[in-house]
Protein backbone atom coordinates (compact mmCIF):
# COMPACT_ATOMS: atom_id res chain seq x y z
CA UNK A 1 0.00 0.00 0.00
CA UNK A 2 1.32 3.49 -0.44
CA UNK A 3 2.26 5.18 2.34
CA UNK A 4 -0.39 7.16 4.55
CA UNK A 5 0.99 10.61 4.03
CA UNK A 6 0.06 9.90 0.51
CA UNK A 7 -3.18 7.90 1.45
CA UNK A 8 -4.39 11.49 3.53
CA UNK A 9 -3.55 14.08 0.79
CA UNK A 10 -5.27 12.60 -2.39
CA UNK A 11 -8.58 13.59 -0.52
CA UNK A 12 -6.76 16.87 0.16
CA UNK A 13 -6.20 18.26 -3.34
CA UNK A 14 -9.56 16.62 -4.72
CA UNK A 15 -11.94 17.73 -1.93
CA UNK A 16 -10.42 21.55 -1.77
CA UNK A 17 -10.45 21.77 -5.64
CA UNK A 18 -14.15 20.23 -5.22
CA UNK A 19 -14.40 23.31 -2.58
CA UNK A 20 -13.95 25.98 -5.19
CA UNK A 21 -17.10 24.81 -6.57
CA UNK A 22 -19.02 23.35 -3.63
CA UNK A 23 -19.47 26.07 -0.31
CA UNK A 24 -19.93 23.92 1.97
CA UNK A 25 -17.05 21.86 1.38
CA UNK A 26 -14.55 24.06 3.35
CA UNK A 27 -10.88 22.88 5.02
CA UNK A 28 -12.55 21.11 8.15
CA UNK A 29 -14.89 18.84 6.15
CA UNK A 30 -11.85 17.87 3.67
CA UNK A 31 -9.93 16.94 6.96
CA UNK A 32 -12.67 14.48 7.55
CA UNK A 33 -11.83 12.32 4.48
CA UNK A 34 -8.66 12.59 5.20
CA UNK A 35 -9.02 10.80 8.18
CA UNK A 36 -10.91 8.21 6.33
CA UNK A 37 -8.46 7.93 3.87
CA UNK A 38 -6.01 6.77 6.66
CA UNK A 39 -8.56 3.86 7.83
CA UNK A 40 -7.21 1.16 5.09
CA UNK A 41 -3.99 1.56 6.93
CA UNK A 42 -5.38 0.22 9.89
CA UNK A 43 -4.14 -2.80 9.00
CA UNK A 44 -0.79 -2.01 10.41
CA UNK A 45 -1.95 -1.95 13.55
CA UNK A 46 -0.33 -5.52 12.78
CA UNK A 47 2.96 -4.38 13.51
CA UNK A 48 2.65 -3.82 16.87
CA UNK A 49 -0.36 -6.26 18.01
CA UNK A 50 0.34 -9.47 15.70
CA UNK A 51 -3.29 -10.58 14.76
CA UNK A 52 -2.42 -14.53 15.20
CA UNK A 53 -0.88 -14.03 18.52
CA UNK A 54 -4.54 -12.16 19.10
CA UNK A 55 -5.87 -14.92 17.63
CA UNK A 56 -4.19 -17.54 19.58
CA UNK A 57 -5.32 -15.33 22.94
CA UNK A 58 -9.01 -15.02 22.19
CA UNK A 59 -8.83 -18.67 20.71
CA UNK A 60 -9.72 -17.18 16.98
CA UNK A 61 -7.92 -17.31 14.09
CA UNK A 62 -7.90 -13.53 12.69
CA UNK A 63 -6.48 -11.24 10.22
CA UNK A 64 -6.88 -7.55 10.32
CA UNK A 65 -6.53 -7.58 6.39
CA UNK A 66 -10.56 -6.33 6.46
CA UNK A 67 -9.59 -2.99 7.51
CA UNK A 68 -8.15 -2.30 4.28
CA UNK A 69 -11.01 -3.71 2.35
CA UNK A 70 -14.35 -2.02 1.38
CA UNK A 71 -16.43 -4.06 4.28
CA UNK A 72 -13.91 -2.25 7.11
CA UNK A 73 -13.86 1.01 5.70
CA UNK A 74 -17.82 0.99 5.97
CA UNK A 75 -17.79 -0.49 9.14
CA UNK A 76 -14.39 1.85 10.66
CA UNK A 77 -16.20 5.15 9.39
CA UNK A 78 -20.08 4.12 10.55
CA UNK A 79 -17.67 3.74 14.02
CA UNK A 80 -16.02 7.35 13.54
CA UNK A 81 -19.46 8.83 12.27
CA UNK A 82 -21.11 7.83 16.10
CA UNK A 83 -18.72 10.69 17.68
CA UNK A 84 -20.14 13.70 15.70
CA UNK A 85 -23.18 15.56 16.09
CA UNK A 86 -26.48 13.75 14.80
CA UNK A 87 -27.52 16.59 12.55
CA UNK A 88 -23.79 15.61 10.21
CA UNK A 89 -24.01 11.85 10.63
CA UNK A 90 -24.63 11.53 6.68
CA UNK A 91 -22.40 13.83 5.34
CA UNK A 92 -19.31 12.96 7.91
CA UNK A 93 -20.16 9.47 6.81
CA UNK A 94 -19.57 10.06 3.35
CA UNK A 95 -16.80 12.10 3.45
CA UNK A 96 -15.07 9.17 5.68
CA UNK A 97 -15.98 6.59 3.28
CA UNK A 98 -15.14 8.44 -0.10
CA UNK A 99 -11.60 9.08 1.54
CA UNK A 100 -11.23 5.52 2.95
CA UNK A 101 -12.23 4.77 -1.08
CA UNK A 102 -9.86 6.73 -2.35
CA UNK A 103 -7.10 5.05 -0.42
CA UNK A 104 -8.48 1.53 -1.34
CA UNK A 105 -8.32 2.84 -5.54
CA UNK A 106 -4.92 4.28 -4.90
CA UNK A 107 -3.47 1.27 -3.43
CA UNK A 108 -5.74 -1.00 -6.47
CA UNK A 109 -3.01 0.71 -9.00
CA UNK A 110 0.10 -0.14 -7.51
CA UNK A 111 2.01 -3.19 -8.93
CA UNK A 112 1.28 -7.19 -8.10
CA UNK A 113 3.31 -9.54 -9.96
CA UNK A 114 0.83 -11.27 -11.03
CA UNK A 115 -1.36 -8.41 -12.68
CA UNK A 116 -4.56 -8.31 -9.67
CA UNK A 117 -4.81 -5.99 -6.73
CA UNK A 118 -5.75 -7.76 -3.73
CA UNK A 119 -9.79 -8.47 -2.98
CA UNK A 120 -10.48 -4.94 -1.79
CA UNK A 121 -13.86 -5.36 -2.17
CA UNK A 122 -14.37 -7.96 0.53
CA UNK A 123 -16.31 -9.00 1.78
CA UNK A 124 -18.72 -8.38 -1.05
CA UNK A 125 -16.70 -10.15 -3.34
CA UNK A 126 -13.49 -12.11 -3.40
CA UNK A 127 -12.41 -10.93 -6.79
CA UNK A 128 -9.05 -9.20 -7.69
CA UNK A 129 -9.27 -6.43 -9.85
CA UNK A 130 -7.14 -6.21 -12.45
CA UNK A 131 -4.25 -3.42 -11.81
CA UNK A 132 -2.24 -0.80 -14.01
CA UNK A 133 0.56 -1.66 -12.24
CA UNK A 134 1.45 2.22 -11.73
CA UNK A 135 3.97 2.25 -8.53
CA UNK A 136 5.75 -0.08 -6.14
CA UNK A 137 4.37 1.08 -2.76
CA UNK A 138 7.99 1.97 -1.80
CA UNK A 139 8.64 4.32 -4.57
CA UNK A 140 9.44 7.75 -3.44
CA UNK A 141 8.05 9.52 -6.85
CA UNK A 142 4.45 8.62 -5.94
CA UNK A 143 4.85 10.77 -2.74
CA UNK A 144 6.96 13.53 -4.56
CA UNK A 145 4.45 13.90 -7.12
CA UNK A 146 1.45 14.33 -4.61
CA UNK A 147 3.54 16.32 -2.39
CA UNK A 148 3.97 18.78 -4.90
CA UNK A 149 0.26 18.58 -5.96
CA UNK A 150 -1.20 19.26 -2.75
CA UNK A 151 1.70 22.51 -2.22
CA UNK A 152 -0.28 24.05 -5.38
CA UNK A 153 -3.46 23.62 -4.32
CA UNK A 154 -2.61 24.53 -0.62
CA UNK A 155 -0.78 27.84 -2.05
CA UNK A 156 -4.07 27.92 -4.84
CA UNK A 157 -6.67 27.81 -1.67
CA UNK A 158 -5.25 30.18 0.61
CA UNK A 159 -4.88 32.99 -2.14
CA UNK A 160 -8.54 32.33 -3.26
CA UNK A 161 -9.60 32.34 0.64
CA UNK A 162 -8.05 35.57 1.13
CA UNK A 163 -9.63 37.51 -1.94
CA UNK B 1 -28.59 9.86 20.30
CA UNK B 2 -27.90 9.32 23.92
CA UNK B 3 -24.59 8.64 24.56
CA UNK B 4 -24.65 5.17 25.46
CA UNK B 5 -26.38 4.10 22.90
CA UNK B 6 -23.94 5.87 20.29
CA UNK B 7 -21.71 3.37 22.33
CA UNK B 8 -24.21 0.16 22.50
CA UNK B 9 -23.89 1.19 18.17
CA UNK B 10 -20.08 1.62 17.85
CA UNK B 11 -19.80 -1.74 19.86
CA UNK B 12 -22.18 -3.83 17.18
CA UNK B 13 -20.05 -2.48 14.55
CA UNK B 14 -16.96 -3.48 15.71
CA UNK B 15 -18.48 -6.41 16.67
CA UNK B 16 -19.43 -7.19 12.83
CA UNK B 17 -15.82 -5.86 12.11
CA UNK B 18 -14.33 -8.78 14.48
CA UNK B 19 -16.53 -11.08 12.89
CA UNK B 20 -15.26 -10.16 9.58
CA UNK B 21 -11.25 -10.41 11.20
CA UNK B 22 -12.22 -13.64 11.51
CA UNK B 23 -14.28 -14.49 8.18
CA UNK B 24 -11.20 -12.90 6.85
CA UNK B 25 -8.90 -15.70 7.97
CA UNK B 26 -10.60 -18.64 7.64
CA UNK B 27 -11.83 -17.89 4.17
CA UNK B 28 -8.03 -16.99 3.32
CA UNK B 29 -7.91 -19.16 0.31
CA UNK B 30 -11.08 -17.51 -1.55
CA UNK B 31 -8.93 -14.34 -1.37
CA UNK B 32 -5.92 -15.56 -2.18
CA UNK B 33 -6.56 -18.77 -3.72
CA UNK B 34 -3.44 -20.05 -4.99
CA UNK B 35 -1.22 -21.98 -2.52
CA UNK B 36 0.59 -19.35 0.16
CA UNK B 37 3.31 -19.87 2.24
CA UNK B 38 1.30 -21.75 4.89
CA UNK B 39 0.16 -24.65 2.33
CA UNK B 40 3.49 -24.60 1.54
CA UNK B 41 4.98 -25.46 5.28
CA UNK B 42 2.17 -27.97 5.82
CA UNK B 43 2.40 -30.48 2.47
CA UNK B 44 4.92 -28.77 -0.02
CA UNK B 45 4.88 -31.37 -2.29
CA UNK B 46 1.09 -30.95 -2.95
CA UNK B 47 1.70 -28.10 -4.45
CA UNK B 48 4.10 -28.44 -6.96
CA UNK B 49 3.21 -27.30 -10.55
CA UNK B 50 1.21 -25.10 -9.07
CA UNK B 51 1.08 -21.39 -9.94
CA UNK B 52 1.07 -18.13 -7.24
CA UNK B 53 1.98 -15.13 -6.19
CA UNK B 54 3.63 -14.62 -3.01
CA UNK B 55 5.38 -11.91 -1.28
CA UNK B 56 8.89 -12.94 0.62
CA UNK B 57 12.15 -11.44 1.89
CA UNK B 58 15.33 -11.85 -0.32
CA UNK B 59 17.87 -13.89 1.93
CA UNK B 60 20.53 -14.71 -0.66
CA UNK B 61 21.34 -13.98 -4.01
CA UNK B 62 23.96 -14.74 -6.43
CA UNK B 63 22.86 -13.46 -10.07
CA UNK B 64 21.24 -16.55 -11.66
CA UNK B 65 18.85 -17.55 -8.74
CA UNK B 66 17.55 -15.90 -5.30
CA UNK B 67 16.66 -17.28 -2.04
CA UNK B 68 13.37 -15.89 -1.11
CA UNK B 69 11.77 -16.82 2.77
CA UNK B 70 8.30 -16.65 2.67
CA UNK B 71 6.77 -16.42 6.10
CA UNK B 72 3.69 -18.01 7.38
CA UNK B 73 1.49 -18.43 10.44
CA UNK B 74 3.33 -22.28 10.55
CA UNK B 75 6.66 -21.01 10.19
CA UNK B 76 9.10 -19.82 7.17
CA UNK B 77 9.52 -21.65 3.76
CA UNK B 78 12.66 -21.11 1.49
CA UNK B 79 12.55 -21.39 -2.05
CA UNK B 80 15.16 -20.97 -4.91
CA UNK B 81 13.68 -19.18 -7.43
CA UNK B 82 14.83 -19.14 -11.09
CA UNK B 83 14.06 -16.68 -14.05
CA UNK B 84 15.21 -13.37 -11.86
CA UNK B 85 15.57 -10.82 -14.72
CA UNK B 86 16.49 -8.29 -11.32
CA UNK B 87 19.18 -8.85 -9.00
CA UNK B 88 17.23 -7.61 -5.95
CA UNK B 89 19.71 -7.17 -2.66
CA UNK B 90 19.75 -9.31 0.66
CA UNK B 91 16.69 -8.12 2.76
CA UNK B 92 14.69 -6.53 0.26
CA UNK B 93 11.40 -7.46 -0.13
CA UNK B 94 9.64 -8.90 -3.09
CA UNK B 95 6.78 -10.01 -4.62
CA UNK B 96 7.24 -13.22 -7.08
CA UNK B 97 4.60 -14.72 -9.24
CA UNK B 98 5.19 -18.01 -10.92
CA UNK B 99 5.19 -21.67 -10.89
CA UNK B 100 6.34 -23.83 -7.57
CA UNK B 101 8.89 -26.48 -8.43
CA UNK B 102 10.59 -29.53 -6.76
CA UNK B 103 12.52 -30.17 -3.95
CA UNK B 104 11.75 -26.04 -2.90
CA UNK B 105 12.48 -24.61 -6.22
CA UNK B 106 10.16 -21.34 -7.79
CA UNK B 107 10.37 -21.01 -11.58
CA UNK B 108 9.22 -16.94 -11.06
CA UNK B 109 7.54 -15.23 -13.99
CA UNK B 110 7.76 -12.10 -12.88
CA UNK B 111 9.64 -10.84 -9.69
CA UNK B 112 8.55 -7.26 -8.34
CA UNK B 113 10.87 -5.03 -5.84
CA UNK B 114 8.82 -3.79 -3.23
CA UNK B 115 11.34 -2.93 -0.92
CA UNK B 116 14.63 -3.02 -2.10
CA UNK B 117 16.09 -2.58 1.16
CA UNK B 118 15.10 -1.62 5.03
CA UNK B 119 15.68 1.99 4.29
CA UNK B 120 12.61 1.64 1.55
CA UNK B 121 10.63 0.09 4.54
CA UNK B 122 12.02 2.45 7.22
CA UNK B 123 11.26 5.70 4.54
CA UNK B 124 7.67 4.34 4.36
CA UNK B 125 7.07 4.33 7.66
CA UNK B 126 8.29 7.55 8.52
CA UNK B 127 6.25 8.93 5.65
CA UNK B 128 2.82 7.15 7.00
CA UNK B 129 4.19 8.78 10.89
CA UNK B 130 4.56 12.09 9.26
CA UNK B 131 1.37 11.94 7.39
CA UNK B 132 -0.55 10.99 10.73
CA UNK B 133 0.66 13.82 12.47
CA UNK B 134 -0.39 15.91 9.96
CA UNK B 135 -3.86 14.46 9.71
CA UNK B 136 -4.08 14.66 13.87
CA UNK B 137 -2.21 18.27 13.71
CA UNK B 138 -5.48 19.44 10.91
CA UNK B 139 -8.20 17.49 12.59
CA UNK B 140 -7.43 19.14 15.97
CA UNK B 141 -7.11 22.33 14.14
CA UNK B 142 -10.85 22.36 12.79
CA UNK B 143 -12.59 19.85 15.73
CA UNK B 144 -12.95 19.35 19.35
CA UNK B 145 -14.53 17.42 21.44
CA UNK B 146 -17.75 18.52 23.52
CA UNK B 147 -17.30 16.73 26.75
CA UNK B 148 -20.69 18.28 27.93
CA UNK B 149 -22.52 16.08 24.71
CA UNK B 150 -19.66 13.64 24.20
CA UNK B 151 -19.75 14.68 20.72
CA UNK B 152 -17.00 16.01 18.15
CA UNK B 153 -17.85 19.49 17.09
CA UNK B 154 -16.19 22.33 14.65
CA UNK B 155 -14.61 24.63 16.14
CA UNK B 156 -15.78 28.31 15.42
CA UNK B 157 -12.34 29.98 15.37
CA UNK B 158 -11.37 26.88 13.19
Amino acid sequence: MADLLTHVLVPFVLLTVAGWRVDWLDRRWTVLSMGGAAIPDLVKLNLVLDASTVGERVGLPLTYAPFSSLGGVLLVAGVITLAFERRHWRRVYGLLVGGGLSALLLDGMRVYADGHASAWLYPFTYWRPPTPSLYVSSDPAVLVVTLAIAAIVFVVDERRTRS
Amino acid sequence: MLVWERVVVALLLLSVLGGLFVHAEVTGERRWPTPQADDLVADYDRYVGSETFMIGTVTAADGATLTVRFDSHLGPVSLTVSGVEKSPRRGATVQVAGTVGPEHTFRADRIVVVNSSSDAKLYKYGASLVGVALFLAAFVRYWRLDTTRWVLEARRDG
